[in-house]
């Protein structure tokens, strides 16, 4: 964000006809990274319900994988936010002077419901039990941390186990719509922007949420594979044929979704249609044909559709298939977002040129800050795992479904 | 109630308390008594010095320019978007030292509005600024409170506008066309029918350049029986535009 400095420049590598304040983009990189970690959280969370609410048995031994992956992700959602608009500590100011005509200042109110009444209440009585024992157990400081985390809770009776089950239920059912709600915001939000044709479409929220539960499901079937890898743990191959029939039927309807929508702009054919092809054919050539629609989404479909009609292969070859299409999809849903956001700041709103966009290296905005939100995610879930045991048969009662 | 509802609730109550004690202790006085904002930002923003005294004020002095500047083209014209914040100004005149706006004389400050842009209106007034009379100050052709252009465009340029511009950059901007051609008075009406004649001779710029010639000292001097002998000059040099390194 030099700014002035690099006007010059940029007005060099666009092309056509831009007004002047539209050489540089104001959502950057950042601004590209929230949507993708909102999404991984809803796709965690929805996964995760597929277990509790529709009983897919064969999922259980991911069901804690993916609450506790969706709560990591979910810690560091709002930080790219932050980085991006600076001043932090302003950032109380939407708690505490609610605006409830913006959609952009509830943001705070949804990130809050979502996060304290749907998963931390679900993880809490998923692992009220585990954390009494560990709290009658462990000695000192972490004696006090383990009270305090299971708020003194001593109660590990049936009675109280099965109430443990209903209640997660229920949580579950009011989770879905709003793991719904907090990814849907986020494609509203670009959805509602009238002004601008890539973006203005309602059925932006509807294609948000099925990209988000395609990537949220691909991620804790990576994270599956790869624990299991280092942890030398067996492989439960059920489960993982069932992650991957689902993540084949959530690519299915969101590939749909976003043929429909491409079809219909096509059809509709606004005066935008122009400049919108030319972006993609230029300066989106790689980042949409190629990543996202390609390598993250039609060779993945193929993929798994081959791994899904010949049952017959090798258990090997398909974990390894499964894991190349999970990574594939994220590349592409990582560029789904980028095209979103970048894409819909390239051409001019005098539908006559298209600007550049270049990621920094330094800065709060660079690339650097950028890689660093992907990564401490996945740290901080390795920290929540050392507290909360990840897997089924560890901890000291089983808490499957009933 | 089972327990943990219980331990729950007290949690959440908690949360809910400090939220409301903290809106109580860090929400601004006055917020939201007039709208979504500060009521105390409006005296924040009084106290904001004035830099800008607004164009009613000028017109109590300055009648006559403001009478000349309200009928011409350039009445929406603030008098302060030329001369900048004279808030000072005006205040200074009840002291004894007057502190005087600027008056912007040079070629920047019209082409703020008045150079050439695709994305100005159709019709608002706009020249290139690089071939427009170039180097003169506007002010020397246009008058700012009346800026009416100073007259119709006549003489050469009104059809020979390219050369008559090309030449106002060059050395030879300070030779009038006639020096060097003879035009009769027809050709200005019946063009094509009455020629001027094209200089045929190398004779026409040894007036000046020749070793010798009574032109001024500072006008560089050439042996025409050596320099570019065989040629005519305009074979190497641009009449209308002449160089040498
Ligand atoms: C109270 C009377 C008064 C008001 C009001 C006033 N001026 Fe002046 N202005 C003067 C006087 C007196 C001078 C000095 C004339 C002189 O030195 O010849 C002057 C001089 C100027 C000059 C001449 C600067 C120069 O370089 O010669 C400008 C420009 C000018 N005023 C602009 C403004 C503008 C713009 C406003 C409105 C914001 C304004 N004035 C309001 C009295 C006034
Ligand atoms: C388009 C720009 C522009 C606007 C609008 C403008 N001025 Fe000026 N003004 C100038 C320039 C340029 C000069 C210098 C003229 C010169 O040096 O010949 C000047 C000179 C002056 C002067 C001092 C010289 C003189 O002619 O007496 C005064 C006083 C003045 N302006 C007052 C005003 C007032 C009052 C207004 C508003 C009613 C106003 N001007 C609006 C550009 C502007
Ligand atoms: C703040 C913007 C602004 C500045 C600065 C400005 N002008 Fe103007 N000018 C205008 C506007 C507005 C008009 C009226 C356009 C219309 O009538 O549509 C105008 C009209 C004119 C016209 C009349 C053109 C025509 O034939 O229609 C001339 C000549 C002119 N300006 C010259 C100047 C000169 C010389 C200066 C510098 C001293 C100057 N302007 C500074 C805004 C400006
Ligand atoms: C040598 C005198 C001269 C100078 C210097 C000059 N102009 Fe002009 N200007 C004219 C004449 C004559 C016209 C009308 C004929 C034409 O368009 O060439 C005119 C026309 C204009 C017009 C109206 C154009 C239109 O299409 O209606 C504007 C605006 C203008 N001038 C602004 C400026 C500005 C700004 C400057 C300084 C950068 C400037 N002029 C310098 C002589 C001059
Ligand atoms: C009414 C428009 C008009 C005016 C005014 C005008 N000319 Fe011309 N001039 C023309 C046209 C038309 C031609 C012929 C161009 C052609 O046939 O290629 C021409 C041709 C010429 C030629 C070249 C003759 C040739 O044989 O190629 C010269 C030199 C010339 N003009 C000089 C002048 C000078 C000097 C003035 C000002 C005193 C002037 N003109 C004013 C329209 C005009
Ligand atoms: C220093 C002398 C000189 C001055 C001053 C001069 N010209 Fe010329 N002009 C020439 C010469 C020499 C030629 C012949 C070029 C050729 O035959 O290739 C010429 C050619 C022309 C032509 C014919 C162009 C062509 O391509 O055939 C036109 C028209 C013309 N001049 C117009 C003007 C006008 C209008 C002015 C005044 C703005 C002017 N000239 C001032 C020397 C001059
Ligand atoms: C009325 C006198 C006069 C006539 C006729 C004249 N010039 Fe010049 N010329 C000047 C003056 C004055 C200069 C500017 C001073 C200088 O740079 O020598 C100049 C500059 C030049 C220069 C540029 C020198 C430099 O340093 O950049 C060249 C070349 C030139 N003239 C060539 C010609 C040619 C060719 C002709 C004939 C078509 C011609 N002149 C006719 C007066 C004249
Ligand atoms: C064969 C091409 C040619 C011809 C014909 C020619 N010149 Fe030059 N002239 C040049 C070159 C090349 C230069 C620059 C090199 C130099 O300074 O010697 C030059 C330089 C000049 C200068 C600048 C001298 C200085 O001291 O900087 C003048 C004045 C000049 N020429 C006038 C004329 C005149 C008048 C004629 C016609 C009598 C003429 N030229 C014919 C090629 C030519």
């Amino acid at each position: 964000m030099e700014g002035i400095e690099q006007l010059p420049e940029i007005l060099r590598l666009a092309s056509g006809y831009i007004y002047p304040n539209e050489a540089e983009l104001h959502w950057g990189f950042l601004v590209v990274i929230y949507p993708y970690l909102t999404g991984l959280v809803a796709g965690a969370f929805i996964l995760a319900s597929l277990v509790k609410v529709f009983n897919v048995k064969a999922l259980l031994p991911t069901y804690r994988l993916s609450m506790l992956t969706a709560l990591s992700f979910l810690i560091v959602a709002p930080l790219p936010l932050l980085a991006h608009l600076g001043h932090p500590e302003r950032s109380l100011q939407i708690f505490l002077t609610p605006q409830p005509k913006s959609a952009m200042a509830m943001f705070g109110f949804v990130y809050a419901w979502y996060l304290m009444m749907v998963l931390l209440a679900e993880i809490w009585l998923e692992y009220r039990i585990v954390l009494i024992e560990k709290g009658r157990t462990k000695k000192g400081l972490k004696k006090l941390f383990y009270k305090f985390v299971s708020l003194w809770d001593t109660d590990t009776s049936k009675k109280s186990i099965i109430f443990d089950h209903k209640a997660i239920h229920f949580i579950t059912l009011v989770g879905i719509p709003s793991a719904f709600l907090l990814h849907g915001y986020v494609g509203f939000i670009f959805g509602a922007i009238k002004a601008n044709p890539w973006w203005s479409s309602v059925l932006m929220p509807v294609v948000f949420l099925f990209s988000a539960i395609v990537s949220g499901i691909a991620l804790v079937l990576i994270l599956y594979t790869l624990t299991s890898l280092f942890k030398s743990r067996p492989i439960d191959m059920k489960c993982l044929e069932k992650l991957a029939a689902f993540l084949l039927y959530a690519l299915l309807v969101d590939f749909s979704l976003e043929m429909l929508d491409f079809i219909h702009r096509l059809y509709e054919s606004e005066e935008s249609i122009e400049i919108l092809g030319h972006m993609i054919t230029n300066r989106l050539f790689i980042s949409l044909i190629i990543v996202q629609m390609l390598l993250g989404t039609i060779i993945p479909l193929i993929t798994l559709s081959i791994l899904h009609i010949k049952k017959d292969m090798p258990v090997e070859f398909r974990r390894l298939g499964y894991l190349i299409a999970a990574v594939l999809i994220q590349m592409g849903i990582f560029s789904t977002r980028w095209n979103v956001v970048v894409g819909g700041q390239l051409f001019s709103k005098s539908l006559r040129g298209l600007t550049i966009y270049k990621v920094e290296m330094l800065g709060t905005e660079g690339l650097f800050m950028g890689i660093l939100l992907l990564v401490l995610p996945l740290i901080i879930l390795y920290f929540v795992a050392k507290i909360l045991p990840m897997w089924q048969d560890d901890p000291v009662v089983d808490s499957g479904t009933k | 109630m089972p327990g943990q509802v219980k331990r729950l609730l007290i949690f959440v109550v908690i949360i809910c308390v400090l939220f409301v004690v903290s809106r109580v202790l860090l929400v601004p006085e006055g917020f939201g008594k007039y709208g979504h904002y500060r009521a105390t930002a409006i005296d924040t923003i009084i106290a904001l010095p004035i830099n800008y005294a607004g164009h009613i004020v000028c017109n109590d002095c300055h009648d006559d320019i403001a009478e000349t500047k309200d009928a011409s083209y350039h009445q929406g014209v603030n008098c302060e978007s030329c001369h900048g914040p004279s808030n000072d100004h005006v205040q200074s005149l009840e002291e004894d030292e007057i502190i005087l706006p600027s008056a912007p004389r040079d070629r920047n400050q019209c082409s703020i509005c008045h150079a050439y842009s695709p994305a100005k209106a159709t019709g608002f007034p706009q020249i290139d600024v690089v071939t427009h009379n170039p180097v003169k100050p506007c002010i020397s052709c246009h008058d700012p409170h009346a800026p009416d252009p100073p007259s119709v465009i006549g003489g050469c340029i009104a059809c020979h506008r390219g050369i008559t511009r090309t030449k106002a950059l060059s050395a030879h901007s300070n030779i009038e066309c006639n020096e060097c051609h003879t035009t009769q008075d027809e050709h200005m009406v019946n063009p094509r029918a009455f020629r001027p004649d094209k200089p045929r001779s190398r004779d026409l710029c040894g007036k000046c350049h020749a070793k010798g010639a009574t032109s001024e000292t500072f006008t560089k001097k050439v042996d025409m029986t050596e320099h570019g002998v065989g040629y005519l000059c305009w074979q190497c040099h641009f009449p209308h535009h002449p160089e040498a390194n």
